[in-house]
């Protein structure tokens, strides 16, 4: 493998043993908690940064910790290289908040909200959210089963001209 | 037989039972954790595989292929890291294992290919180590987005086209003339006058590039006349020209790259569809933004974004007060236009008085030796602000009023530079008309030659006269003529001679120092440096202390400075890259008459990089509407290219126009600046190539050769708009598509509506299939003649009898005689039909029916295999519907609990062997089941599908799952099941009646792919994916003696190998939507931008005429059905899905056949055929 490979590799690593605390970096495989995740500046001010954990999160308590693994997921998934079908299929998943393989009201209303937080003057009315939704399941549901499925949501992105330079995280 | 089948059934139905339950836990943990991986299943499957592969040579190469393809694309698949690594392991080791059975030689070959590659990219790693700023701008990038971003990337590439620049002038002027050129002080014009001498070395004559700089080489003016220069004999003058050229030339070919890079990139996004709120929502996120800071006002952003795409939406047909807006926006542009005509009058205002203030003045201040430059760089400094208040008024869409902002200010630089570089050369035209040796080039010039040839005439001054005499060789007997003439005229207007010794002063001063060239140059070089002096001092000025203020000074301020009044400078991106453009645009203008410039502007674009990197990271807060990063590239580029474009034409202009300075530059004595080459080629190539140069500038060739180049042109636009036409063809047939899925869409709620009612008579319902699968059975003895075209009755007959009266017929039939067997059921069959047709059934049952088009017209083999193809299209929606139709729960129950007869079906088929074995062989390898493994051993195909279908089941899966979920939570786990042991049940009790148990497997056999199809169409579409891709390559390894025998074997494979590639590069596209199918093919194949429409539209043809005759009698609603249905298949990726299948079956059979009997010829083929064509149609039904 490469060089540039590795110094990733490395630096992927320095940081996420950095997130260990002492006793937990004797273990073999050990997982971060999400808290400790989400501390990464990188993280922090992301909207999303709950989801992306549960996303790339193996634990089965559902908790969004990430193994060493698991982070490396993570940042194969954001990286320069990924194709835009990893992504879009990740952006999908991140955004499908209830995991049930659609894109349906509740999932787009939670995912308007984490856009543009919780605060009341930022808040979309449920009025300005209901058209919003209207408007989007408008534009991508195509099957017009209410929802946008990973397929329609992936044709939606396909067209974006900004979506593959902006769905990067760079450690 | 068939007691027999029935006994195997039973033992084994626990058996299968019990595994089912396993199987199903396994399905709901894998539903219930949609996107979790199954790893565990496909590894076992795999190695499984392994130990099932044959030593069959071209099976053996087949896989391996089909590994590489595995290794190739691991990258592209969502999975965890985890699955990878073990799937590429696993990939690699047969790879290895098996590679080293086949040729020798190959297996270099791939080693070589692969150290190749692991080479390039080694190197290509430590190349991107070398690229400059990188971790910079991936900084900036993760803190402010790939917008501002951007802005770093293009100015690096800036930087990139300097440095080549640099190098070319650098190499090929400066250094040689540095090294083997007359040094300092020799000729006179690399030496200082005398009476500048002693200011040569004052701060502000170095300041205004005079004195030692004047007369250095970063001058057009230093650079010798000698034609040769060095031991060497370089030709220096020549290089001067030849890379003054190139510079242009090379700058012009790096932009055209890039752009046509770019919109090749862009080309996704170039259609018009436009997805406003989508992306505003699911595109809205930068991720790269890990500045708190930058991420509340990214996020406020796209709050404003998401509001006013509401409300323009809201307010999409209202209109506001139009008189007042138009108004306002008249009055703005006259604000913008008088503020540029004010803006070039005030330089060129400058530039004159300049002019004047150094006729005038000995000596000038420094404050009017800069004043130009000055001028100039407040105004490209200033005017960009007062646009953007301006653009308040107009009250435009913010994207809008930022177009009209970069447009405006686009011009006002241009306009900046324009009219400096006029007044410059008019000025230059004073300078070199002051000389009086132009003949006559240009009208005024006759003004000034009466002024200057009155001191000559008088011989006032001896250093004139030589000039004059040393010209006057040059001159013709014509200009003395007018020389004279003037002479006479200027003695005549006594008026004149007052001016005279002021002008004459000037002459002395502009004979000694009569470079334009260097002049210009000078100016260029100034405008640069104080340009970049201003850039350096409003960032620190605007951004940096204002920054510090606001950051500092706003708790003890009785506002907020962060958010109200002076803020956070913002980092305007488009401006800022405009800036970057102008500069670049300064330099292409200077580059010829200061060769140095470029090294220059290398040096301030570094400057420039750190000073704004160090800026933006410390004091800037990103630009709120954020210009579109990917998009504008090209914008940028554009608008580069453009500026490219405008500031050559002054050059060039010059170049053509003016006659060069007499006394300085390396084309001195020269009438034209261009000469050069015409002298060149005339005295140092021998002599026939002149004579060849001769020949192909007369215009004998050169106007050919245009011709040639307008009828080029002309071609390459006409290909283009013929382009532009099919794309918006394509683009209209995919609307045209899309309503129609749309339809479809409605259709299938209106059936969903009927469905209830469905339930109620399960019985008929049940009937119906089997019908269906009847018809299916029907098509293996098709190929004995035109027999089938009787079958297609058989279709539609309903009841539960003639189903098995046609299924056992067509078991028996396949011995051979199938024609008169099939012939009494066929006509019996039709007649049951009315009554027994369930409302929401009708559709499914006329689209399977004009779906099988048994070919009246097609007879022979051929025909079969054509309406094969065909009618599995037309097949497929049946499927897709039914699965809706049939969702209901009562199914569901029924068919746990009968499962393991299908299980058992398969069995007693596999025991059956010959080619019974085969299809069910089929069957089970489309079951995503464990049993699978039991029955692979004998085939190979499943491996395919078995390391490759689980993760897309488990993606698509969810879909289904909601669907169904309401009706029946637990039957999830495993909906594929559902159907066929439906199926089973009505069979079984067929059964009964029949005693056949041939019949019920080979019913079992037919459902088992429609009730996956039903479940999982986007599974099966994936599969068909593989197939088609086995297939290709089958047929052009293995198929040889089956095409001999069959024609439209090999029709089918052309379009197969039109469908190859793009199912290739879309097996992304999982998805049924067939949109979105199509989408992607247009994309990605490019090249064969048609294949897909033709050939649906193709299909349609075909299915059109063969359902009509057949269905003369009921021609009414289910022709019309059946009509849309076909061309509904276009549309949805069934029907690729569904030639899928074929293909496999393809490959199964000629599997088998290998297996059997590999030598067999063109009988054994027709055989294969016949069975082919069989398991085709079970398969589809």
């Amino acid at each position: 493998m490469s060089m540039s490979f590795f110094i990733h590799l490395f630096s992927a690593h320095k940081r996420f043993t950095e997130l260990l605390t002492k006793d937990e970096k004797d273990l073999p495989n050990n997982r971060v908690p999400m808290e400790r995740i989400l501390t990464l500046p990188e993280l922090k001010s992301n909207p999303f940064r709950k989801r992306i954990c549960n996303v790339f999160s193996t634990s089965e308590y559902k908790d969004g910790g990430l193994t060493f693994e698991d982070f490396l997921d993570l940042l194969s998934a954001f990286s320069d290289s990924a194709t835009l079908e990893i992504k879009s299929h990740y952006a999908f998943r991140i955004f499908d908040f209830d995991d049930d393989g659609t894109l349906d009201c509740g999932d787009l209303e939670k995912l308007v909200n984490c856009l543009t937080g919780e605060t009341d003057d930022t808040r979309l009315t449920p009025e300005e959210m209901r058209q919003l939704i209207n408007n989007i399941l408008e534009e991508s549901d195509i099957d017009k089963d209410g929802t946008v499925n990973l397929s329609e949501f992936q044709h939606v992105i396909s067209r974006s001209p900004d979506f593959v330079s902006s769905f990067k995280i760079v450690l | 037989m068939s007691t027999v089948s029935e006994s195997v059934v039973g033992s084994t139905r626990s058996l299968s039972a019990a595994k089912r339950h396993k199987s199903i836990r396994k399905n709901s943990r894998r539903i219930y954790s949609a996107y979790q991986d199954n790893q565990g299943s496909s590894d076992d499957q795999d190695k499984e595989d392994e130990r099932a592969d044959s030593n069959d040579p071209e099976e053996m190469f087949q896989n391996i292929q089909y590994q590489k393809e595995i290794i190739a694309n691991i990258r592209t698949r969502p999975w965890p890291m985890r699955r990878k690594l073990k799937v590429l392991k696993q990939a690699r080791e047969i790879v290895l294992k098996y590679e080293g059975r086949l040729t020798r030689t190959r297996g270099y070959q791939t080693a070589g290919a692969d150290l190749l590659k692991k080479l390039s990219r080694v190197l290509y790693n430590i190349l991107v180590l070398f690229i400059p700023w990188e971790v910079r701008i991936k900084k900036i990038e993760s803190h402010f987005g790939s917008g501002v971003a951007s802005y770093f990337i293009f100015l690096r590439w800036l930087f990139g086209i300097n440095i080549v620049l640099t190098i070319m002038t650098g190499a090929f002027i400066v250094l040689p003339e540095l090294l083997a050129g007359a040094p300092f002080g020799t000729t006179r014009s690399k030496t200082i006058p005398k009476e500048h001498l002693a200011s040569a070395q004052d701060l502000d004559t170095i300041w205004s590039l005079g004195g030692y700089l004047q007369y250095s080489v970063l001058f057009y003016g230093y650079y010798g006349r000698l034609r040769k220069i060095g031991s060497a004999g370089y030709r220096l003058p020549l290089a001067y020209f030849l890379v003054g050229m190139a510079v242009f030339a090379y700058s012009f070919i790096v932009l055209l790259r890039k752009m046509a890079k770019n919109s090749r990139m862009s080309l996704a996004s170039a259609s018009d569809e436009n997805f406003t709120f989508c992306w505003r929502v699911f595109c809205a996120w930068d991720y790269l933004i890990g500045n708190p800071e930058a991420a509340e006002s990214k996020g406020a952003a796209i709050v404003n974004n998401i509001r006013e795409a509401i409300v323009e939406e809201q307010e999409k047909k209202k209109d506001t007060s139009l008189a007042v807006l138009i108004s306002l926006r008249i009055l703005a542009n006259i604000l913008v236009l008088l503020s540029l005509a004010g803006s070039i009058y005030i330089i060129y205002f400058v530039v004159d008085r300049s002019q004047k203030l150094e006729q005038e003045k000995p000596e000038l201040t420094l404050w009017e030796k800069n004043e130009v430059s000055v001028v100039v760089s407040l105004i490209t400094m200033i005017a960009p602000s007062a646009f953007e208040l301006v653009a308040q008024l107009e009250m435009y869409h913010p994207r809008t009023s930022l177009r009209f902002q970069l447009a405006r200010v686009l011009v006002l630089y241009l306009g900046n530079l324009y009219s400096l570089i006029i007044a410059l050369l008019d000025k230059v035209n004073s300078m070199s008309s002051a000389i009086p040796l132009s003949p006559g080039n240009w009208s005024e010039s006759s003004s000034f030659l009466a002024t200057i040839s009155q001191p000559e005439g008088n011989s006032l001054s001896t250093l004139v006269s030589e000039i004059s005499v040393s010209e006057h060789r040059n001159i013709t007997i014509a200009t003395i003529a007018t020389v004279l003439d003037v002479r006479n005229t200027s003695t005549s207007g006594s008026g004149v001679i007052s001016n005279q010794t002021s002008l004459f002063e000037k002459n002395i001063r502009s004979q000694q120092d009569p470079c334009w060239e260097t002049y210009v140059g000078q100016e260029m070089l100034k405008l640069s440096i104080i340009d970049m002096i201003f850039t350096v001092a409003s960032i620190l000025l605007i951004d940096f202390i204002r920054g510090l203020v606001v950051r500092y000074l706003s708790d003890c301020c009785c506002w907020d400075l962060e958010s109200k009044f002076p803020e956070y400078g913002e980092f305007k991106i488009a401006e800022n890259v405009l800036h970057l453009i102008y500069n670049q645009g300064m330099i292409w203008m200077g580059a010829f008459f200061s060769p140095c410039l470029p090294a220059f502007n290398v040096l301030k674009l570094i400057g420039l990089m750190y000073l704004r990197s160090w800026a933006v990271l410390t004091c800037n807060v990103p630009h709120q509407q954020v210009f579109r990063a990917s998009r504008s590239n090209n914008f940028y580029v554009a608008m580069l290219l453009f500026m490219l474009f405008l500031c050559m034409l002054p050059t060039i202009f010059a170049i053509v126009r003016y006659r060069p300075s007499q006394h300085c530059g390396p084309f001195s004595g020269q009438e034209k600046i261009y000469d050069i080459i015409s002298e060149t080629v005339a005295n140092d190539f021998p002599l026939w190539f002149s004579k060849v140069m001769s020949y192909v500038t007369s215009p004998v060739v050169v106007l050919p050769a245009l011709l040639l180049l307008f009828m080029l042109i002309y071609y390459l636009q006409a290909i283009a708009r013929s382009l532009k036409f099919t794309n918006n063809q394509l683009r209209i047939q995919l609307q045209t598509e899309r309503t129609e899925d749309k339809k479809k869409v409605f259709q299938l709620a209106a059936a969903r509506l009927q469905a209830p009612e469905a339930d109620k008579k399960p019985d008929q319902q049940e009937s119906d299939v089997t019908s269906q699968e009847a018809s299916i059975h029907t098509p293996s003895p098709r190929r004995n003649g035109s027999i089938t075209d009787f079958n297609s009755p058989v279709h539609r007959g309903n009841s539960i009898h003639t189903i098995t009266q046609s299924a056992s017929r067509a078991e028996l039939s396949r011995g051979g005689v199938a024609g008169s067997v099939r012939s009494p059921a066929v006509t019996i069959l039709p007649k049951h039909r009315p009554p027994e047709h369930t409302p929401s059934r009708s559709d499914t049952q006329q689209f399977s029916q004009s779906g099988r088009p048994p070919p009246p017209f097609l007879g022979g083999p051929s025909g079969s295999c054509r309406s094969k193809s065909y009618h599995h299209m037309a097949c497929s929606p049946p499927a897709r519907y039914s699965d809706h139709i049939q969702s209901d729960p009562l199914y569901r129950k029924t068919l746990r609990s009968i499962h393991p007869m299908e299980a058992a079906g398969i069995i007693s088929a596999q025991s059956y062997g010959g080619r019974r074995g085969h299809t069910t062989r089929y069957v089970i390898v489309n079951e995503h089941d464990p049993r699978k493994k039991l029955l692979r051993s004998a085939t190979r195909i499943p491996r395919h599908f078995l390391m490759e279908e689980p993760a897309e089941i488990l993606e698509l899966y969810p879909r289904n799952i909601k669907r169904y979920a309401p009706r029946s939570a637990h039957h999830q786990p495993h909906p594929h099941r559902s159907h066929p042991s439906q199926q089973h049940l009505s069979e079984e009790e067929e059964e009964e009646e029949d005693g056949k148990g041939k019949r019920r497997i080979s019913l079992g056999k037919a459902h088992r792919p429609r009730s996956l199809s039903d479940l999982h169409q986007p599974a099966h579409f994936y599969i068909g994916d593989r197939g088609e891709r086995h297939r290709s390559k089958d047929s052009r390894g293995r198929y040889g003696v089956h095409e001999e025998d069959e024609e439209e074997d090999g029709e089918e494979e052309i379009d197969w190998g039109d469908l190859e590639p793009h199912s290739r590069s879309q097996s992304n596209v999982r998805g049924a939507d067939s949109v979105l199918v199509r989408n992607r093919r247009h994309i990605h194949s490019p090249g064969r931008p048609c294949p897909s429409p033709v050939r649906s539209m193709h299909m349609e043809s075909h299915v059109k005429p063969k359902t009509r005759p057949k269905l003369e009698p009921p021609l009414t609603e289910s022709d019309s059905a059946s009509l849309a249905s076909s061309s509904d298949q276009q549309n949805s990726s069934t029907d690729q899905y569904i030639q899928v299948i074929h293909n496999k079956d393809h490959y199964l059979k000629s599997e088998a056949r290998q297996g059997k009997q590999a030598k067999k010829k063109s009988k054994a083929s027709f055989d294969l055929n016949v069975t082919e064509s069989k398991d085709l149609v079970y398969s589809n039904v």
